[in-house]
């Protein structure tokens, strides 16, 4: 906890730390690109050729230097390769002078790197230890010695890095070394005074390889200490919090903390409280609605208003109610209509033999009379209604409903002479392939009644049975009028929906019912949701297609 | 619940306040040694200069090297420049090239020391320098038998010739380009009277479109090609001399009006705007020919199957004030550039020329079919009589305000300064 607080207060120094170095670092680049264009500059550059200046020119180079976009500079002094000094007007300064300083030697072996040193100044006559900068000045052109370029630079120089950070230096000590450990610069609190074993450490990290931040609030004896090191110079800056200011700063930061402490508990409870509620009320009337359901009474909805994840859980729970509801509906309805349908069943089968009888003698009335054509469609409709009537169960096979839809077709040829001629082609053993009873004519008296409604002759009407892909596949084809799409599409979005759907769709007592309802139920009833009932506009008719899932097998309930 | 909810929020209340304890940020090199170098994007045509070496090299030798590229738009000639600079000021990349092509500047890098010698390495990997021509070593090799241009495989990609437009040549009648300096000049002739500018020339820089097709013509006769293999000329007042004066006093009479006082990159755009009917330059131009051109941009060797090339300009060096492992990572890139080169030549002259430009094939037949080489007088010649003496004397010559002889002189007063700067 300590190290925690001792950061939070030590961070401010440290940011001030690094804060200088970087201030450190765009002031290197400035001598370094001030220095570039002293190197640059033409007459300089004139002063290194072979062919020795003019004085005028030579006195036009010295002022040049006093002119520089460089702040805090106290003396500067440039030495071309013909050992002319170029210096401000009132100093006339020997070469010897420039030599006998030793300023050359600070530069090193670099080519023409930007070197900052402490040095006694010996050329300007003050003997006194200052900031110098220089750098060795080669010709663009030409293998020539090198000039030398120095500016003397004056305190304010470094000092100026600082004086932002004013308050701060009142509490840390804040200082400015060369690469030797030599302190340059420095603002220290009133009293204050490096220990020579913090000036020891210091020295360490001024010698240390590296750049940047070197160290962060570090703890060393008397403080905390922070360093870091600018790269191209090499001079660094460091700060050290004496270790009383620490104390003074860490018991506010203390306080400061306690009372944050306090805050946020309080607001942590508040806030526990407050969510408590909002997350625990909605579960109850959740669990409440879910408990006191009697699967008898839908109505009683959930109405959660959370805006959170609780409230599709609630929809979620009024959807599964509505859901059940239609379910527990449907059901209700097929129930009504199988009793219905059984009963019309058993009605059904009590008269067929008064009705065969009747047709035979209507037949041999006829055949006496020799109404032949009487006498086709009796027989047509005596075979229709044999399979409609006389068979009691609801599977037959395909032969028997090819039969029935053949002679409902006979009857049709006869009322509507030369409307239309029809072809059956069966793929599949008629004898041995069960299917639906009754499923063909709805569809083949639609073919007559909406598809040749237009037309007086020449229509044709195509029954084709065959097995594709494990299903039993009936297609009825008129080349009448093409469906509607919108017919079509409305038909065939009935797959896969509810019954009671389709049934609101096409209402049993609507005239454009197409007998979809009544085939549809039927087959769905049976085959359940496999089944497909699709019609299809052809370019020159309609077809429509009943694939039954399985390929008309004869099940036990078939029978 | 509620319990549980306070203890979290106490805990994540106290955790936020902790803070980490920062890290130390003194930089760490990294195992992926860097290759600073700066390439070129020209300022005519938006090209990035060498991009793909580039990108072969650092996908090559991913997580080893790293050519760290400097894009820079600029001129070849504004680089030249400021190479000088970043010598001055220390601040060169670790690989630089066109040195040779300003021979003061290069004389001094290795008279101080600035670039690495490289035939240690070269000794050192046979398969390198056996990669290389022994035409474009012996041009990469200096005075003193030390090598600082690492050089390219071949000189198949250094050579200069013309530039020209079919169709203008057409509309003039000229059916093919001329094969003799007569026929040169009398093709000239032919295009003014057809109301065509014959030539895209410059003054500034060094001169060098009017000066490729001057010393390509003054190599013609037997003196004035020995004249051009002279490093360092101590004399122009000679017949060779005169010759060049008069012939760019006569190129200037078949160019554009805004010629005087411009750089190439105007002759550049003469030429491909169609104002001009011919350009000298070099190989690596056909990369930087519009899109939109098609096949009526032709190129043929100067009269008498004459090609302009020295391969040693193509040589980049290594600068020696970088560390030793980055100097040889510079020269690992440098063997890269040579073998890449030596692919590009393969895949040039082995490649199906079906459906390439018409400009290629021709570079490709004059190449071959070449009589003559001439060195480029860029490696050749005094700076001073390139940088400055060439700027000033190209224009009065241009305009008559000055005759050959003296032009002569204003070169030979070049000789002399440069030679008081030795």
């Amino acid at each position: 906890m300590r190290n925690i607080m001792m950061g939070i207060v030590t961070d401010k120094y440290n940011f001030m730390t690094e804060k200088t170095g970087i201030s450190l670092d765009t002031l290197y680049q400035k001598t370094e690109k001030v220095t570039e264009e002293c190197i640059l500059n033409d007459q300089v550059q004139q002063s290194l050729k072979a062919k020795p200046m003019e004085e005028v020119d030579r006195n036009s180079l010295s002022k040049y230097f006093a002119y520089i976009d460089l702040d805090h500079v106290s003396e500067y002094c440039y030495v071309d390769n013909k050992k002319n000094l170029y210096t401000r007007s009132y100093s006339k300064i020997p070469y010897q002078y420039f030599e006998d300083s030793l300023l050359v030697q600070q530069l090193g072996t670099s080519y023409a790197d930007t070197r900052w040193f402490v040095m006694k100044d010996y050329l300007f006559g003050t003997g006194e230890e200052a900031l110098f900068v220089g750098r060795k000045v080669h010709s663009l052109n030409y293998a020539h010695e090198p000039g030398y370029l120095f500016f003397k630079m004056n305190p304010e120089f470094l000092q100026s890095l600082l004086l932002e950070e004013d308050n701060l230096t009142q509490e840390a000590a804040i200082g400015i070394m060369d690469p030797q450990g030599r302190i340059c610069a420095y603002w220290y609190p009133e009293g204050f005074t490096l220990s020579t074993e913090q000036e020891a450490v210091l020295a360490d990290y001024a010698q240390t390889q590296g750049y940047g931040s070197l160290v962060e609030n570090e703890k060393i004896s008397g403080g905390i200490l922070s360093v870091y090191k600018q790269e191209e110079c090499g001079f660094s800056v460091f700060t050290l919090v004496p270790e009383r200011v620490l104390g003074k700063e860490i018991t506010k930061v203390f306080w400061v903390l306690l009372v944050i402490y306090l805050l946020v508990i309080a607001i942590a409870v508040v806030l526990s409280i407050y969510f408590s509620n909002k997350f625990t009320k909605p579960i109850k009337e959740l669990n409440r609605a879910m408990t006191e359901f009697n699967g008898e009474d839908f109505s009683k909805l959930v109405h959660l208003n959370t805006k959170t994840e609780l409230d599709q859980i609630g929809n979620a729970y009024n959807e599964m109610l509505s859901n059940i509801k239609e379910l527990l509906d449907e059901i209700r309805t097929q129930q009504k209509e199988l009793r219905t349908s059984e009963l019309n069943m058993l009605i059904s089968q009590i008269n067929p033999h008064f009705l065969y009888n009747t047709l035979d003698t209507i037949y041999m009335l006829a055949r006496i009379n020799k109404e032949e054509t009487t006498m086709n469609m009796i027989q047509a409709l005596s075979k229709y209604l044999r399979l409609s009537l006389s068979k009691g169960s609801e599977i037959v096979t395909v032969e028997d409903e090819l039969e029935n839809v053949k002679s409902y077709l006979q009857i049709q040829q006869i009322r509507n002479e030369n409307l239309f001629t029809y072809t059956i082609d069966c793929e599949v053993d008629p004898k041995e392939t069960w299917v639906l009873k009754l499923i063909l004519q709805p569809l083949v008296e639609n073919s007559i009644k909406y598809g040749f409604c237009e037309i007086y002759e020449g229509g044709q009407i195509r029954i084709h049975v065959y097995k594709q892909d494990g299903r039993l596949i009936l297609t009825v084809y008129n080349s009448g009028i093409p469906i509607a799409e919108e017919m079509a599409e409305k038909i065939n979005a009935l797959n896969g929906r509810l019954l009671s759907e389709a049934r609101k769709l096409f209402p049993k007592n609507a005239k454009n019912g197409y007998g979809v309802s009544n085939v549809l139920t039927r087959l769905r009833l049976k085959y359940g949701e496999g089944v497909l009932f699709t019609y299809r506009a052809e370019q020159d008719g309609t077809t429509c297609t009943i694939e039954i899932p399985g390929e008309g097998e004869q099940h036990e309930e078939n029978l | 619940m509620t319990f549980f909810l306070l203890m979290m929020l106490c805990g994540m209340a106290v955790s936020g306040c902790a803070g980490t304890e920062s890290e130390n940020t003194v930089k760490e090199e990294s195992s992926v040694i860097s290759i600073p170098i700066i390439f070129t994007v020209d300022p005519t045509t938006g090209k990035k200069n060498n991009q793909e070496l580039a990108d072969a090299f650092n996908k090559a030798y991913a997580g080893k090297y790293y050519l760290d590229v400097e894009w820079v738009l600029e001129t070849e000639e504004e680089y030249r420049q400021n190479l000088r600079r970043m010598n001055v000021t220390d601040s060169l990349p670790a690989v630089i090239y066109d040195v040779c092509t300003i021979p003061s500047f290069y004389m001094m890098m290795v008279e101080e020391g600035r670039l690495e010698d490289l035939s240690p390495y070269l000794e050192e990997d046979l398969s390198w320098k056996t990669k290389i021509e022994p035409f474009v070593l012996q041009g990469s090799t200096y005075a003193d038998g030390e090598v600082y241009l690492g050089p390219i495989s071949t000189s198949a990609f250094t050579c200069a010739g013309m530039f020209w437009n079919e169709d203008l040549f057409a509309q003039a009648g000229i059916d093919r380009f001329p094969e003799t300096w007569e026929e040169f000049w009398e093709c000239c002739d032919t295009l003014k009277e057809h109301g065509i500018t014959p030539l895209a020339l410059h003054t500034e820089g060094t001169g060098w479109a009017p000066m490729l097709i001057a010393t390509a013509a003054l190599a013609e006769s037997k003196e004035g090609a020995e004249f051009m293999r002279q490093m360092l000329p101590e004399s122009y007042d000679n017949e060779s001399g005169l010759y060049l004066g008069e012939v760019l006093q006569k190129l200037f009479s078949y160019t554009t009006d805004d010629a005087l006082h411009a750089d190439y990159d105007v002759a550049y755009s003469n030429f491909f705007s169609d104002k001009a009917a011919m350009i000298p330059n070099g190989y690596w131009q056909i990369d930087q020919i519009p899109e939109n051109r098609g096949d009526e941009i032709r190129f043929s060797s100067f009269p008498e199957h004459t090609l302009v090339a020295s391969p040693e300009t193509f040589g980049w060096a290594v600068v020696s004030s970088y560390p030793d492992e980055v100097k040889a990572a510079a020269v690992e890139f440098l063997k890269f550039r040579t073998e890449y080169n030596k692919k590009e030549k393969e895949t040039l002259f082995n490649q199906d020329l079906t459906d390439k430009p018409q400009v290629l094939k021709d570079y490709l037949k004059a190449f071959s079919r070449a009589d003559q080489i001439v060195p480029n007088y860029q490696v050749k010649w005094n700076s001073i009589l390139q940088e400055e003496t060439l700027g000033v004397a190209l224009p009065l010559l241009a305009e008559q305000k000055i005759t050959p002889e003296k032009f002569v002189q204003m070169v030979q007063e070049s000789v002399l300064e440069f030679k008081a700067e030795q």
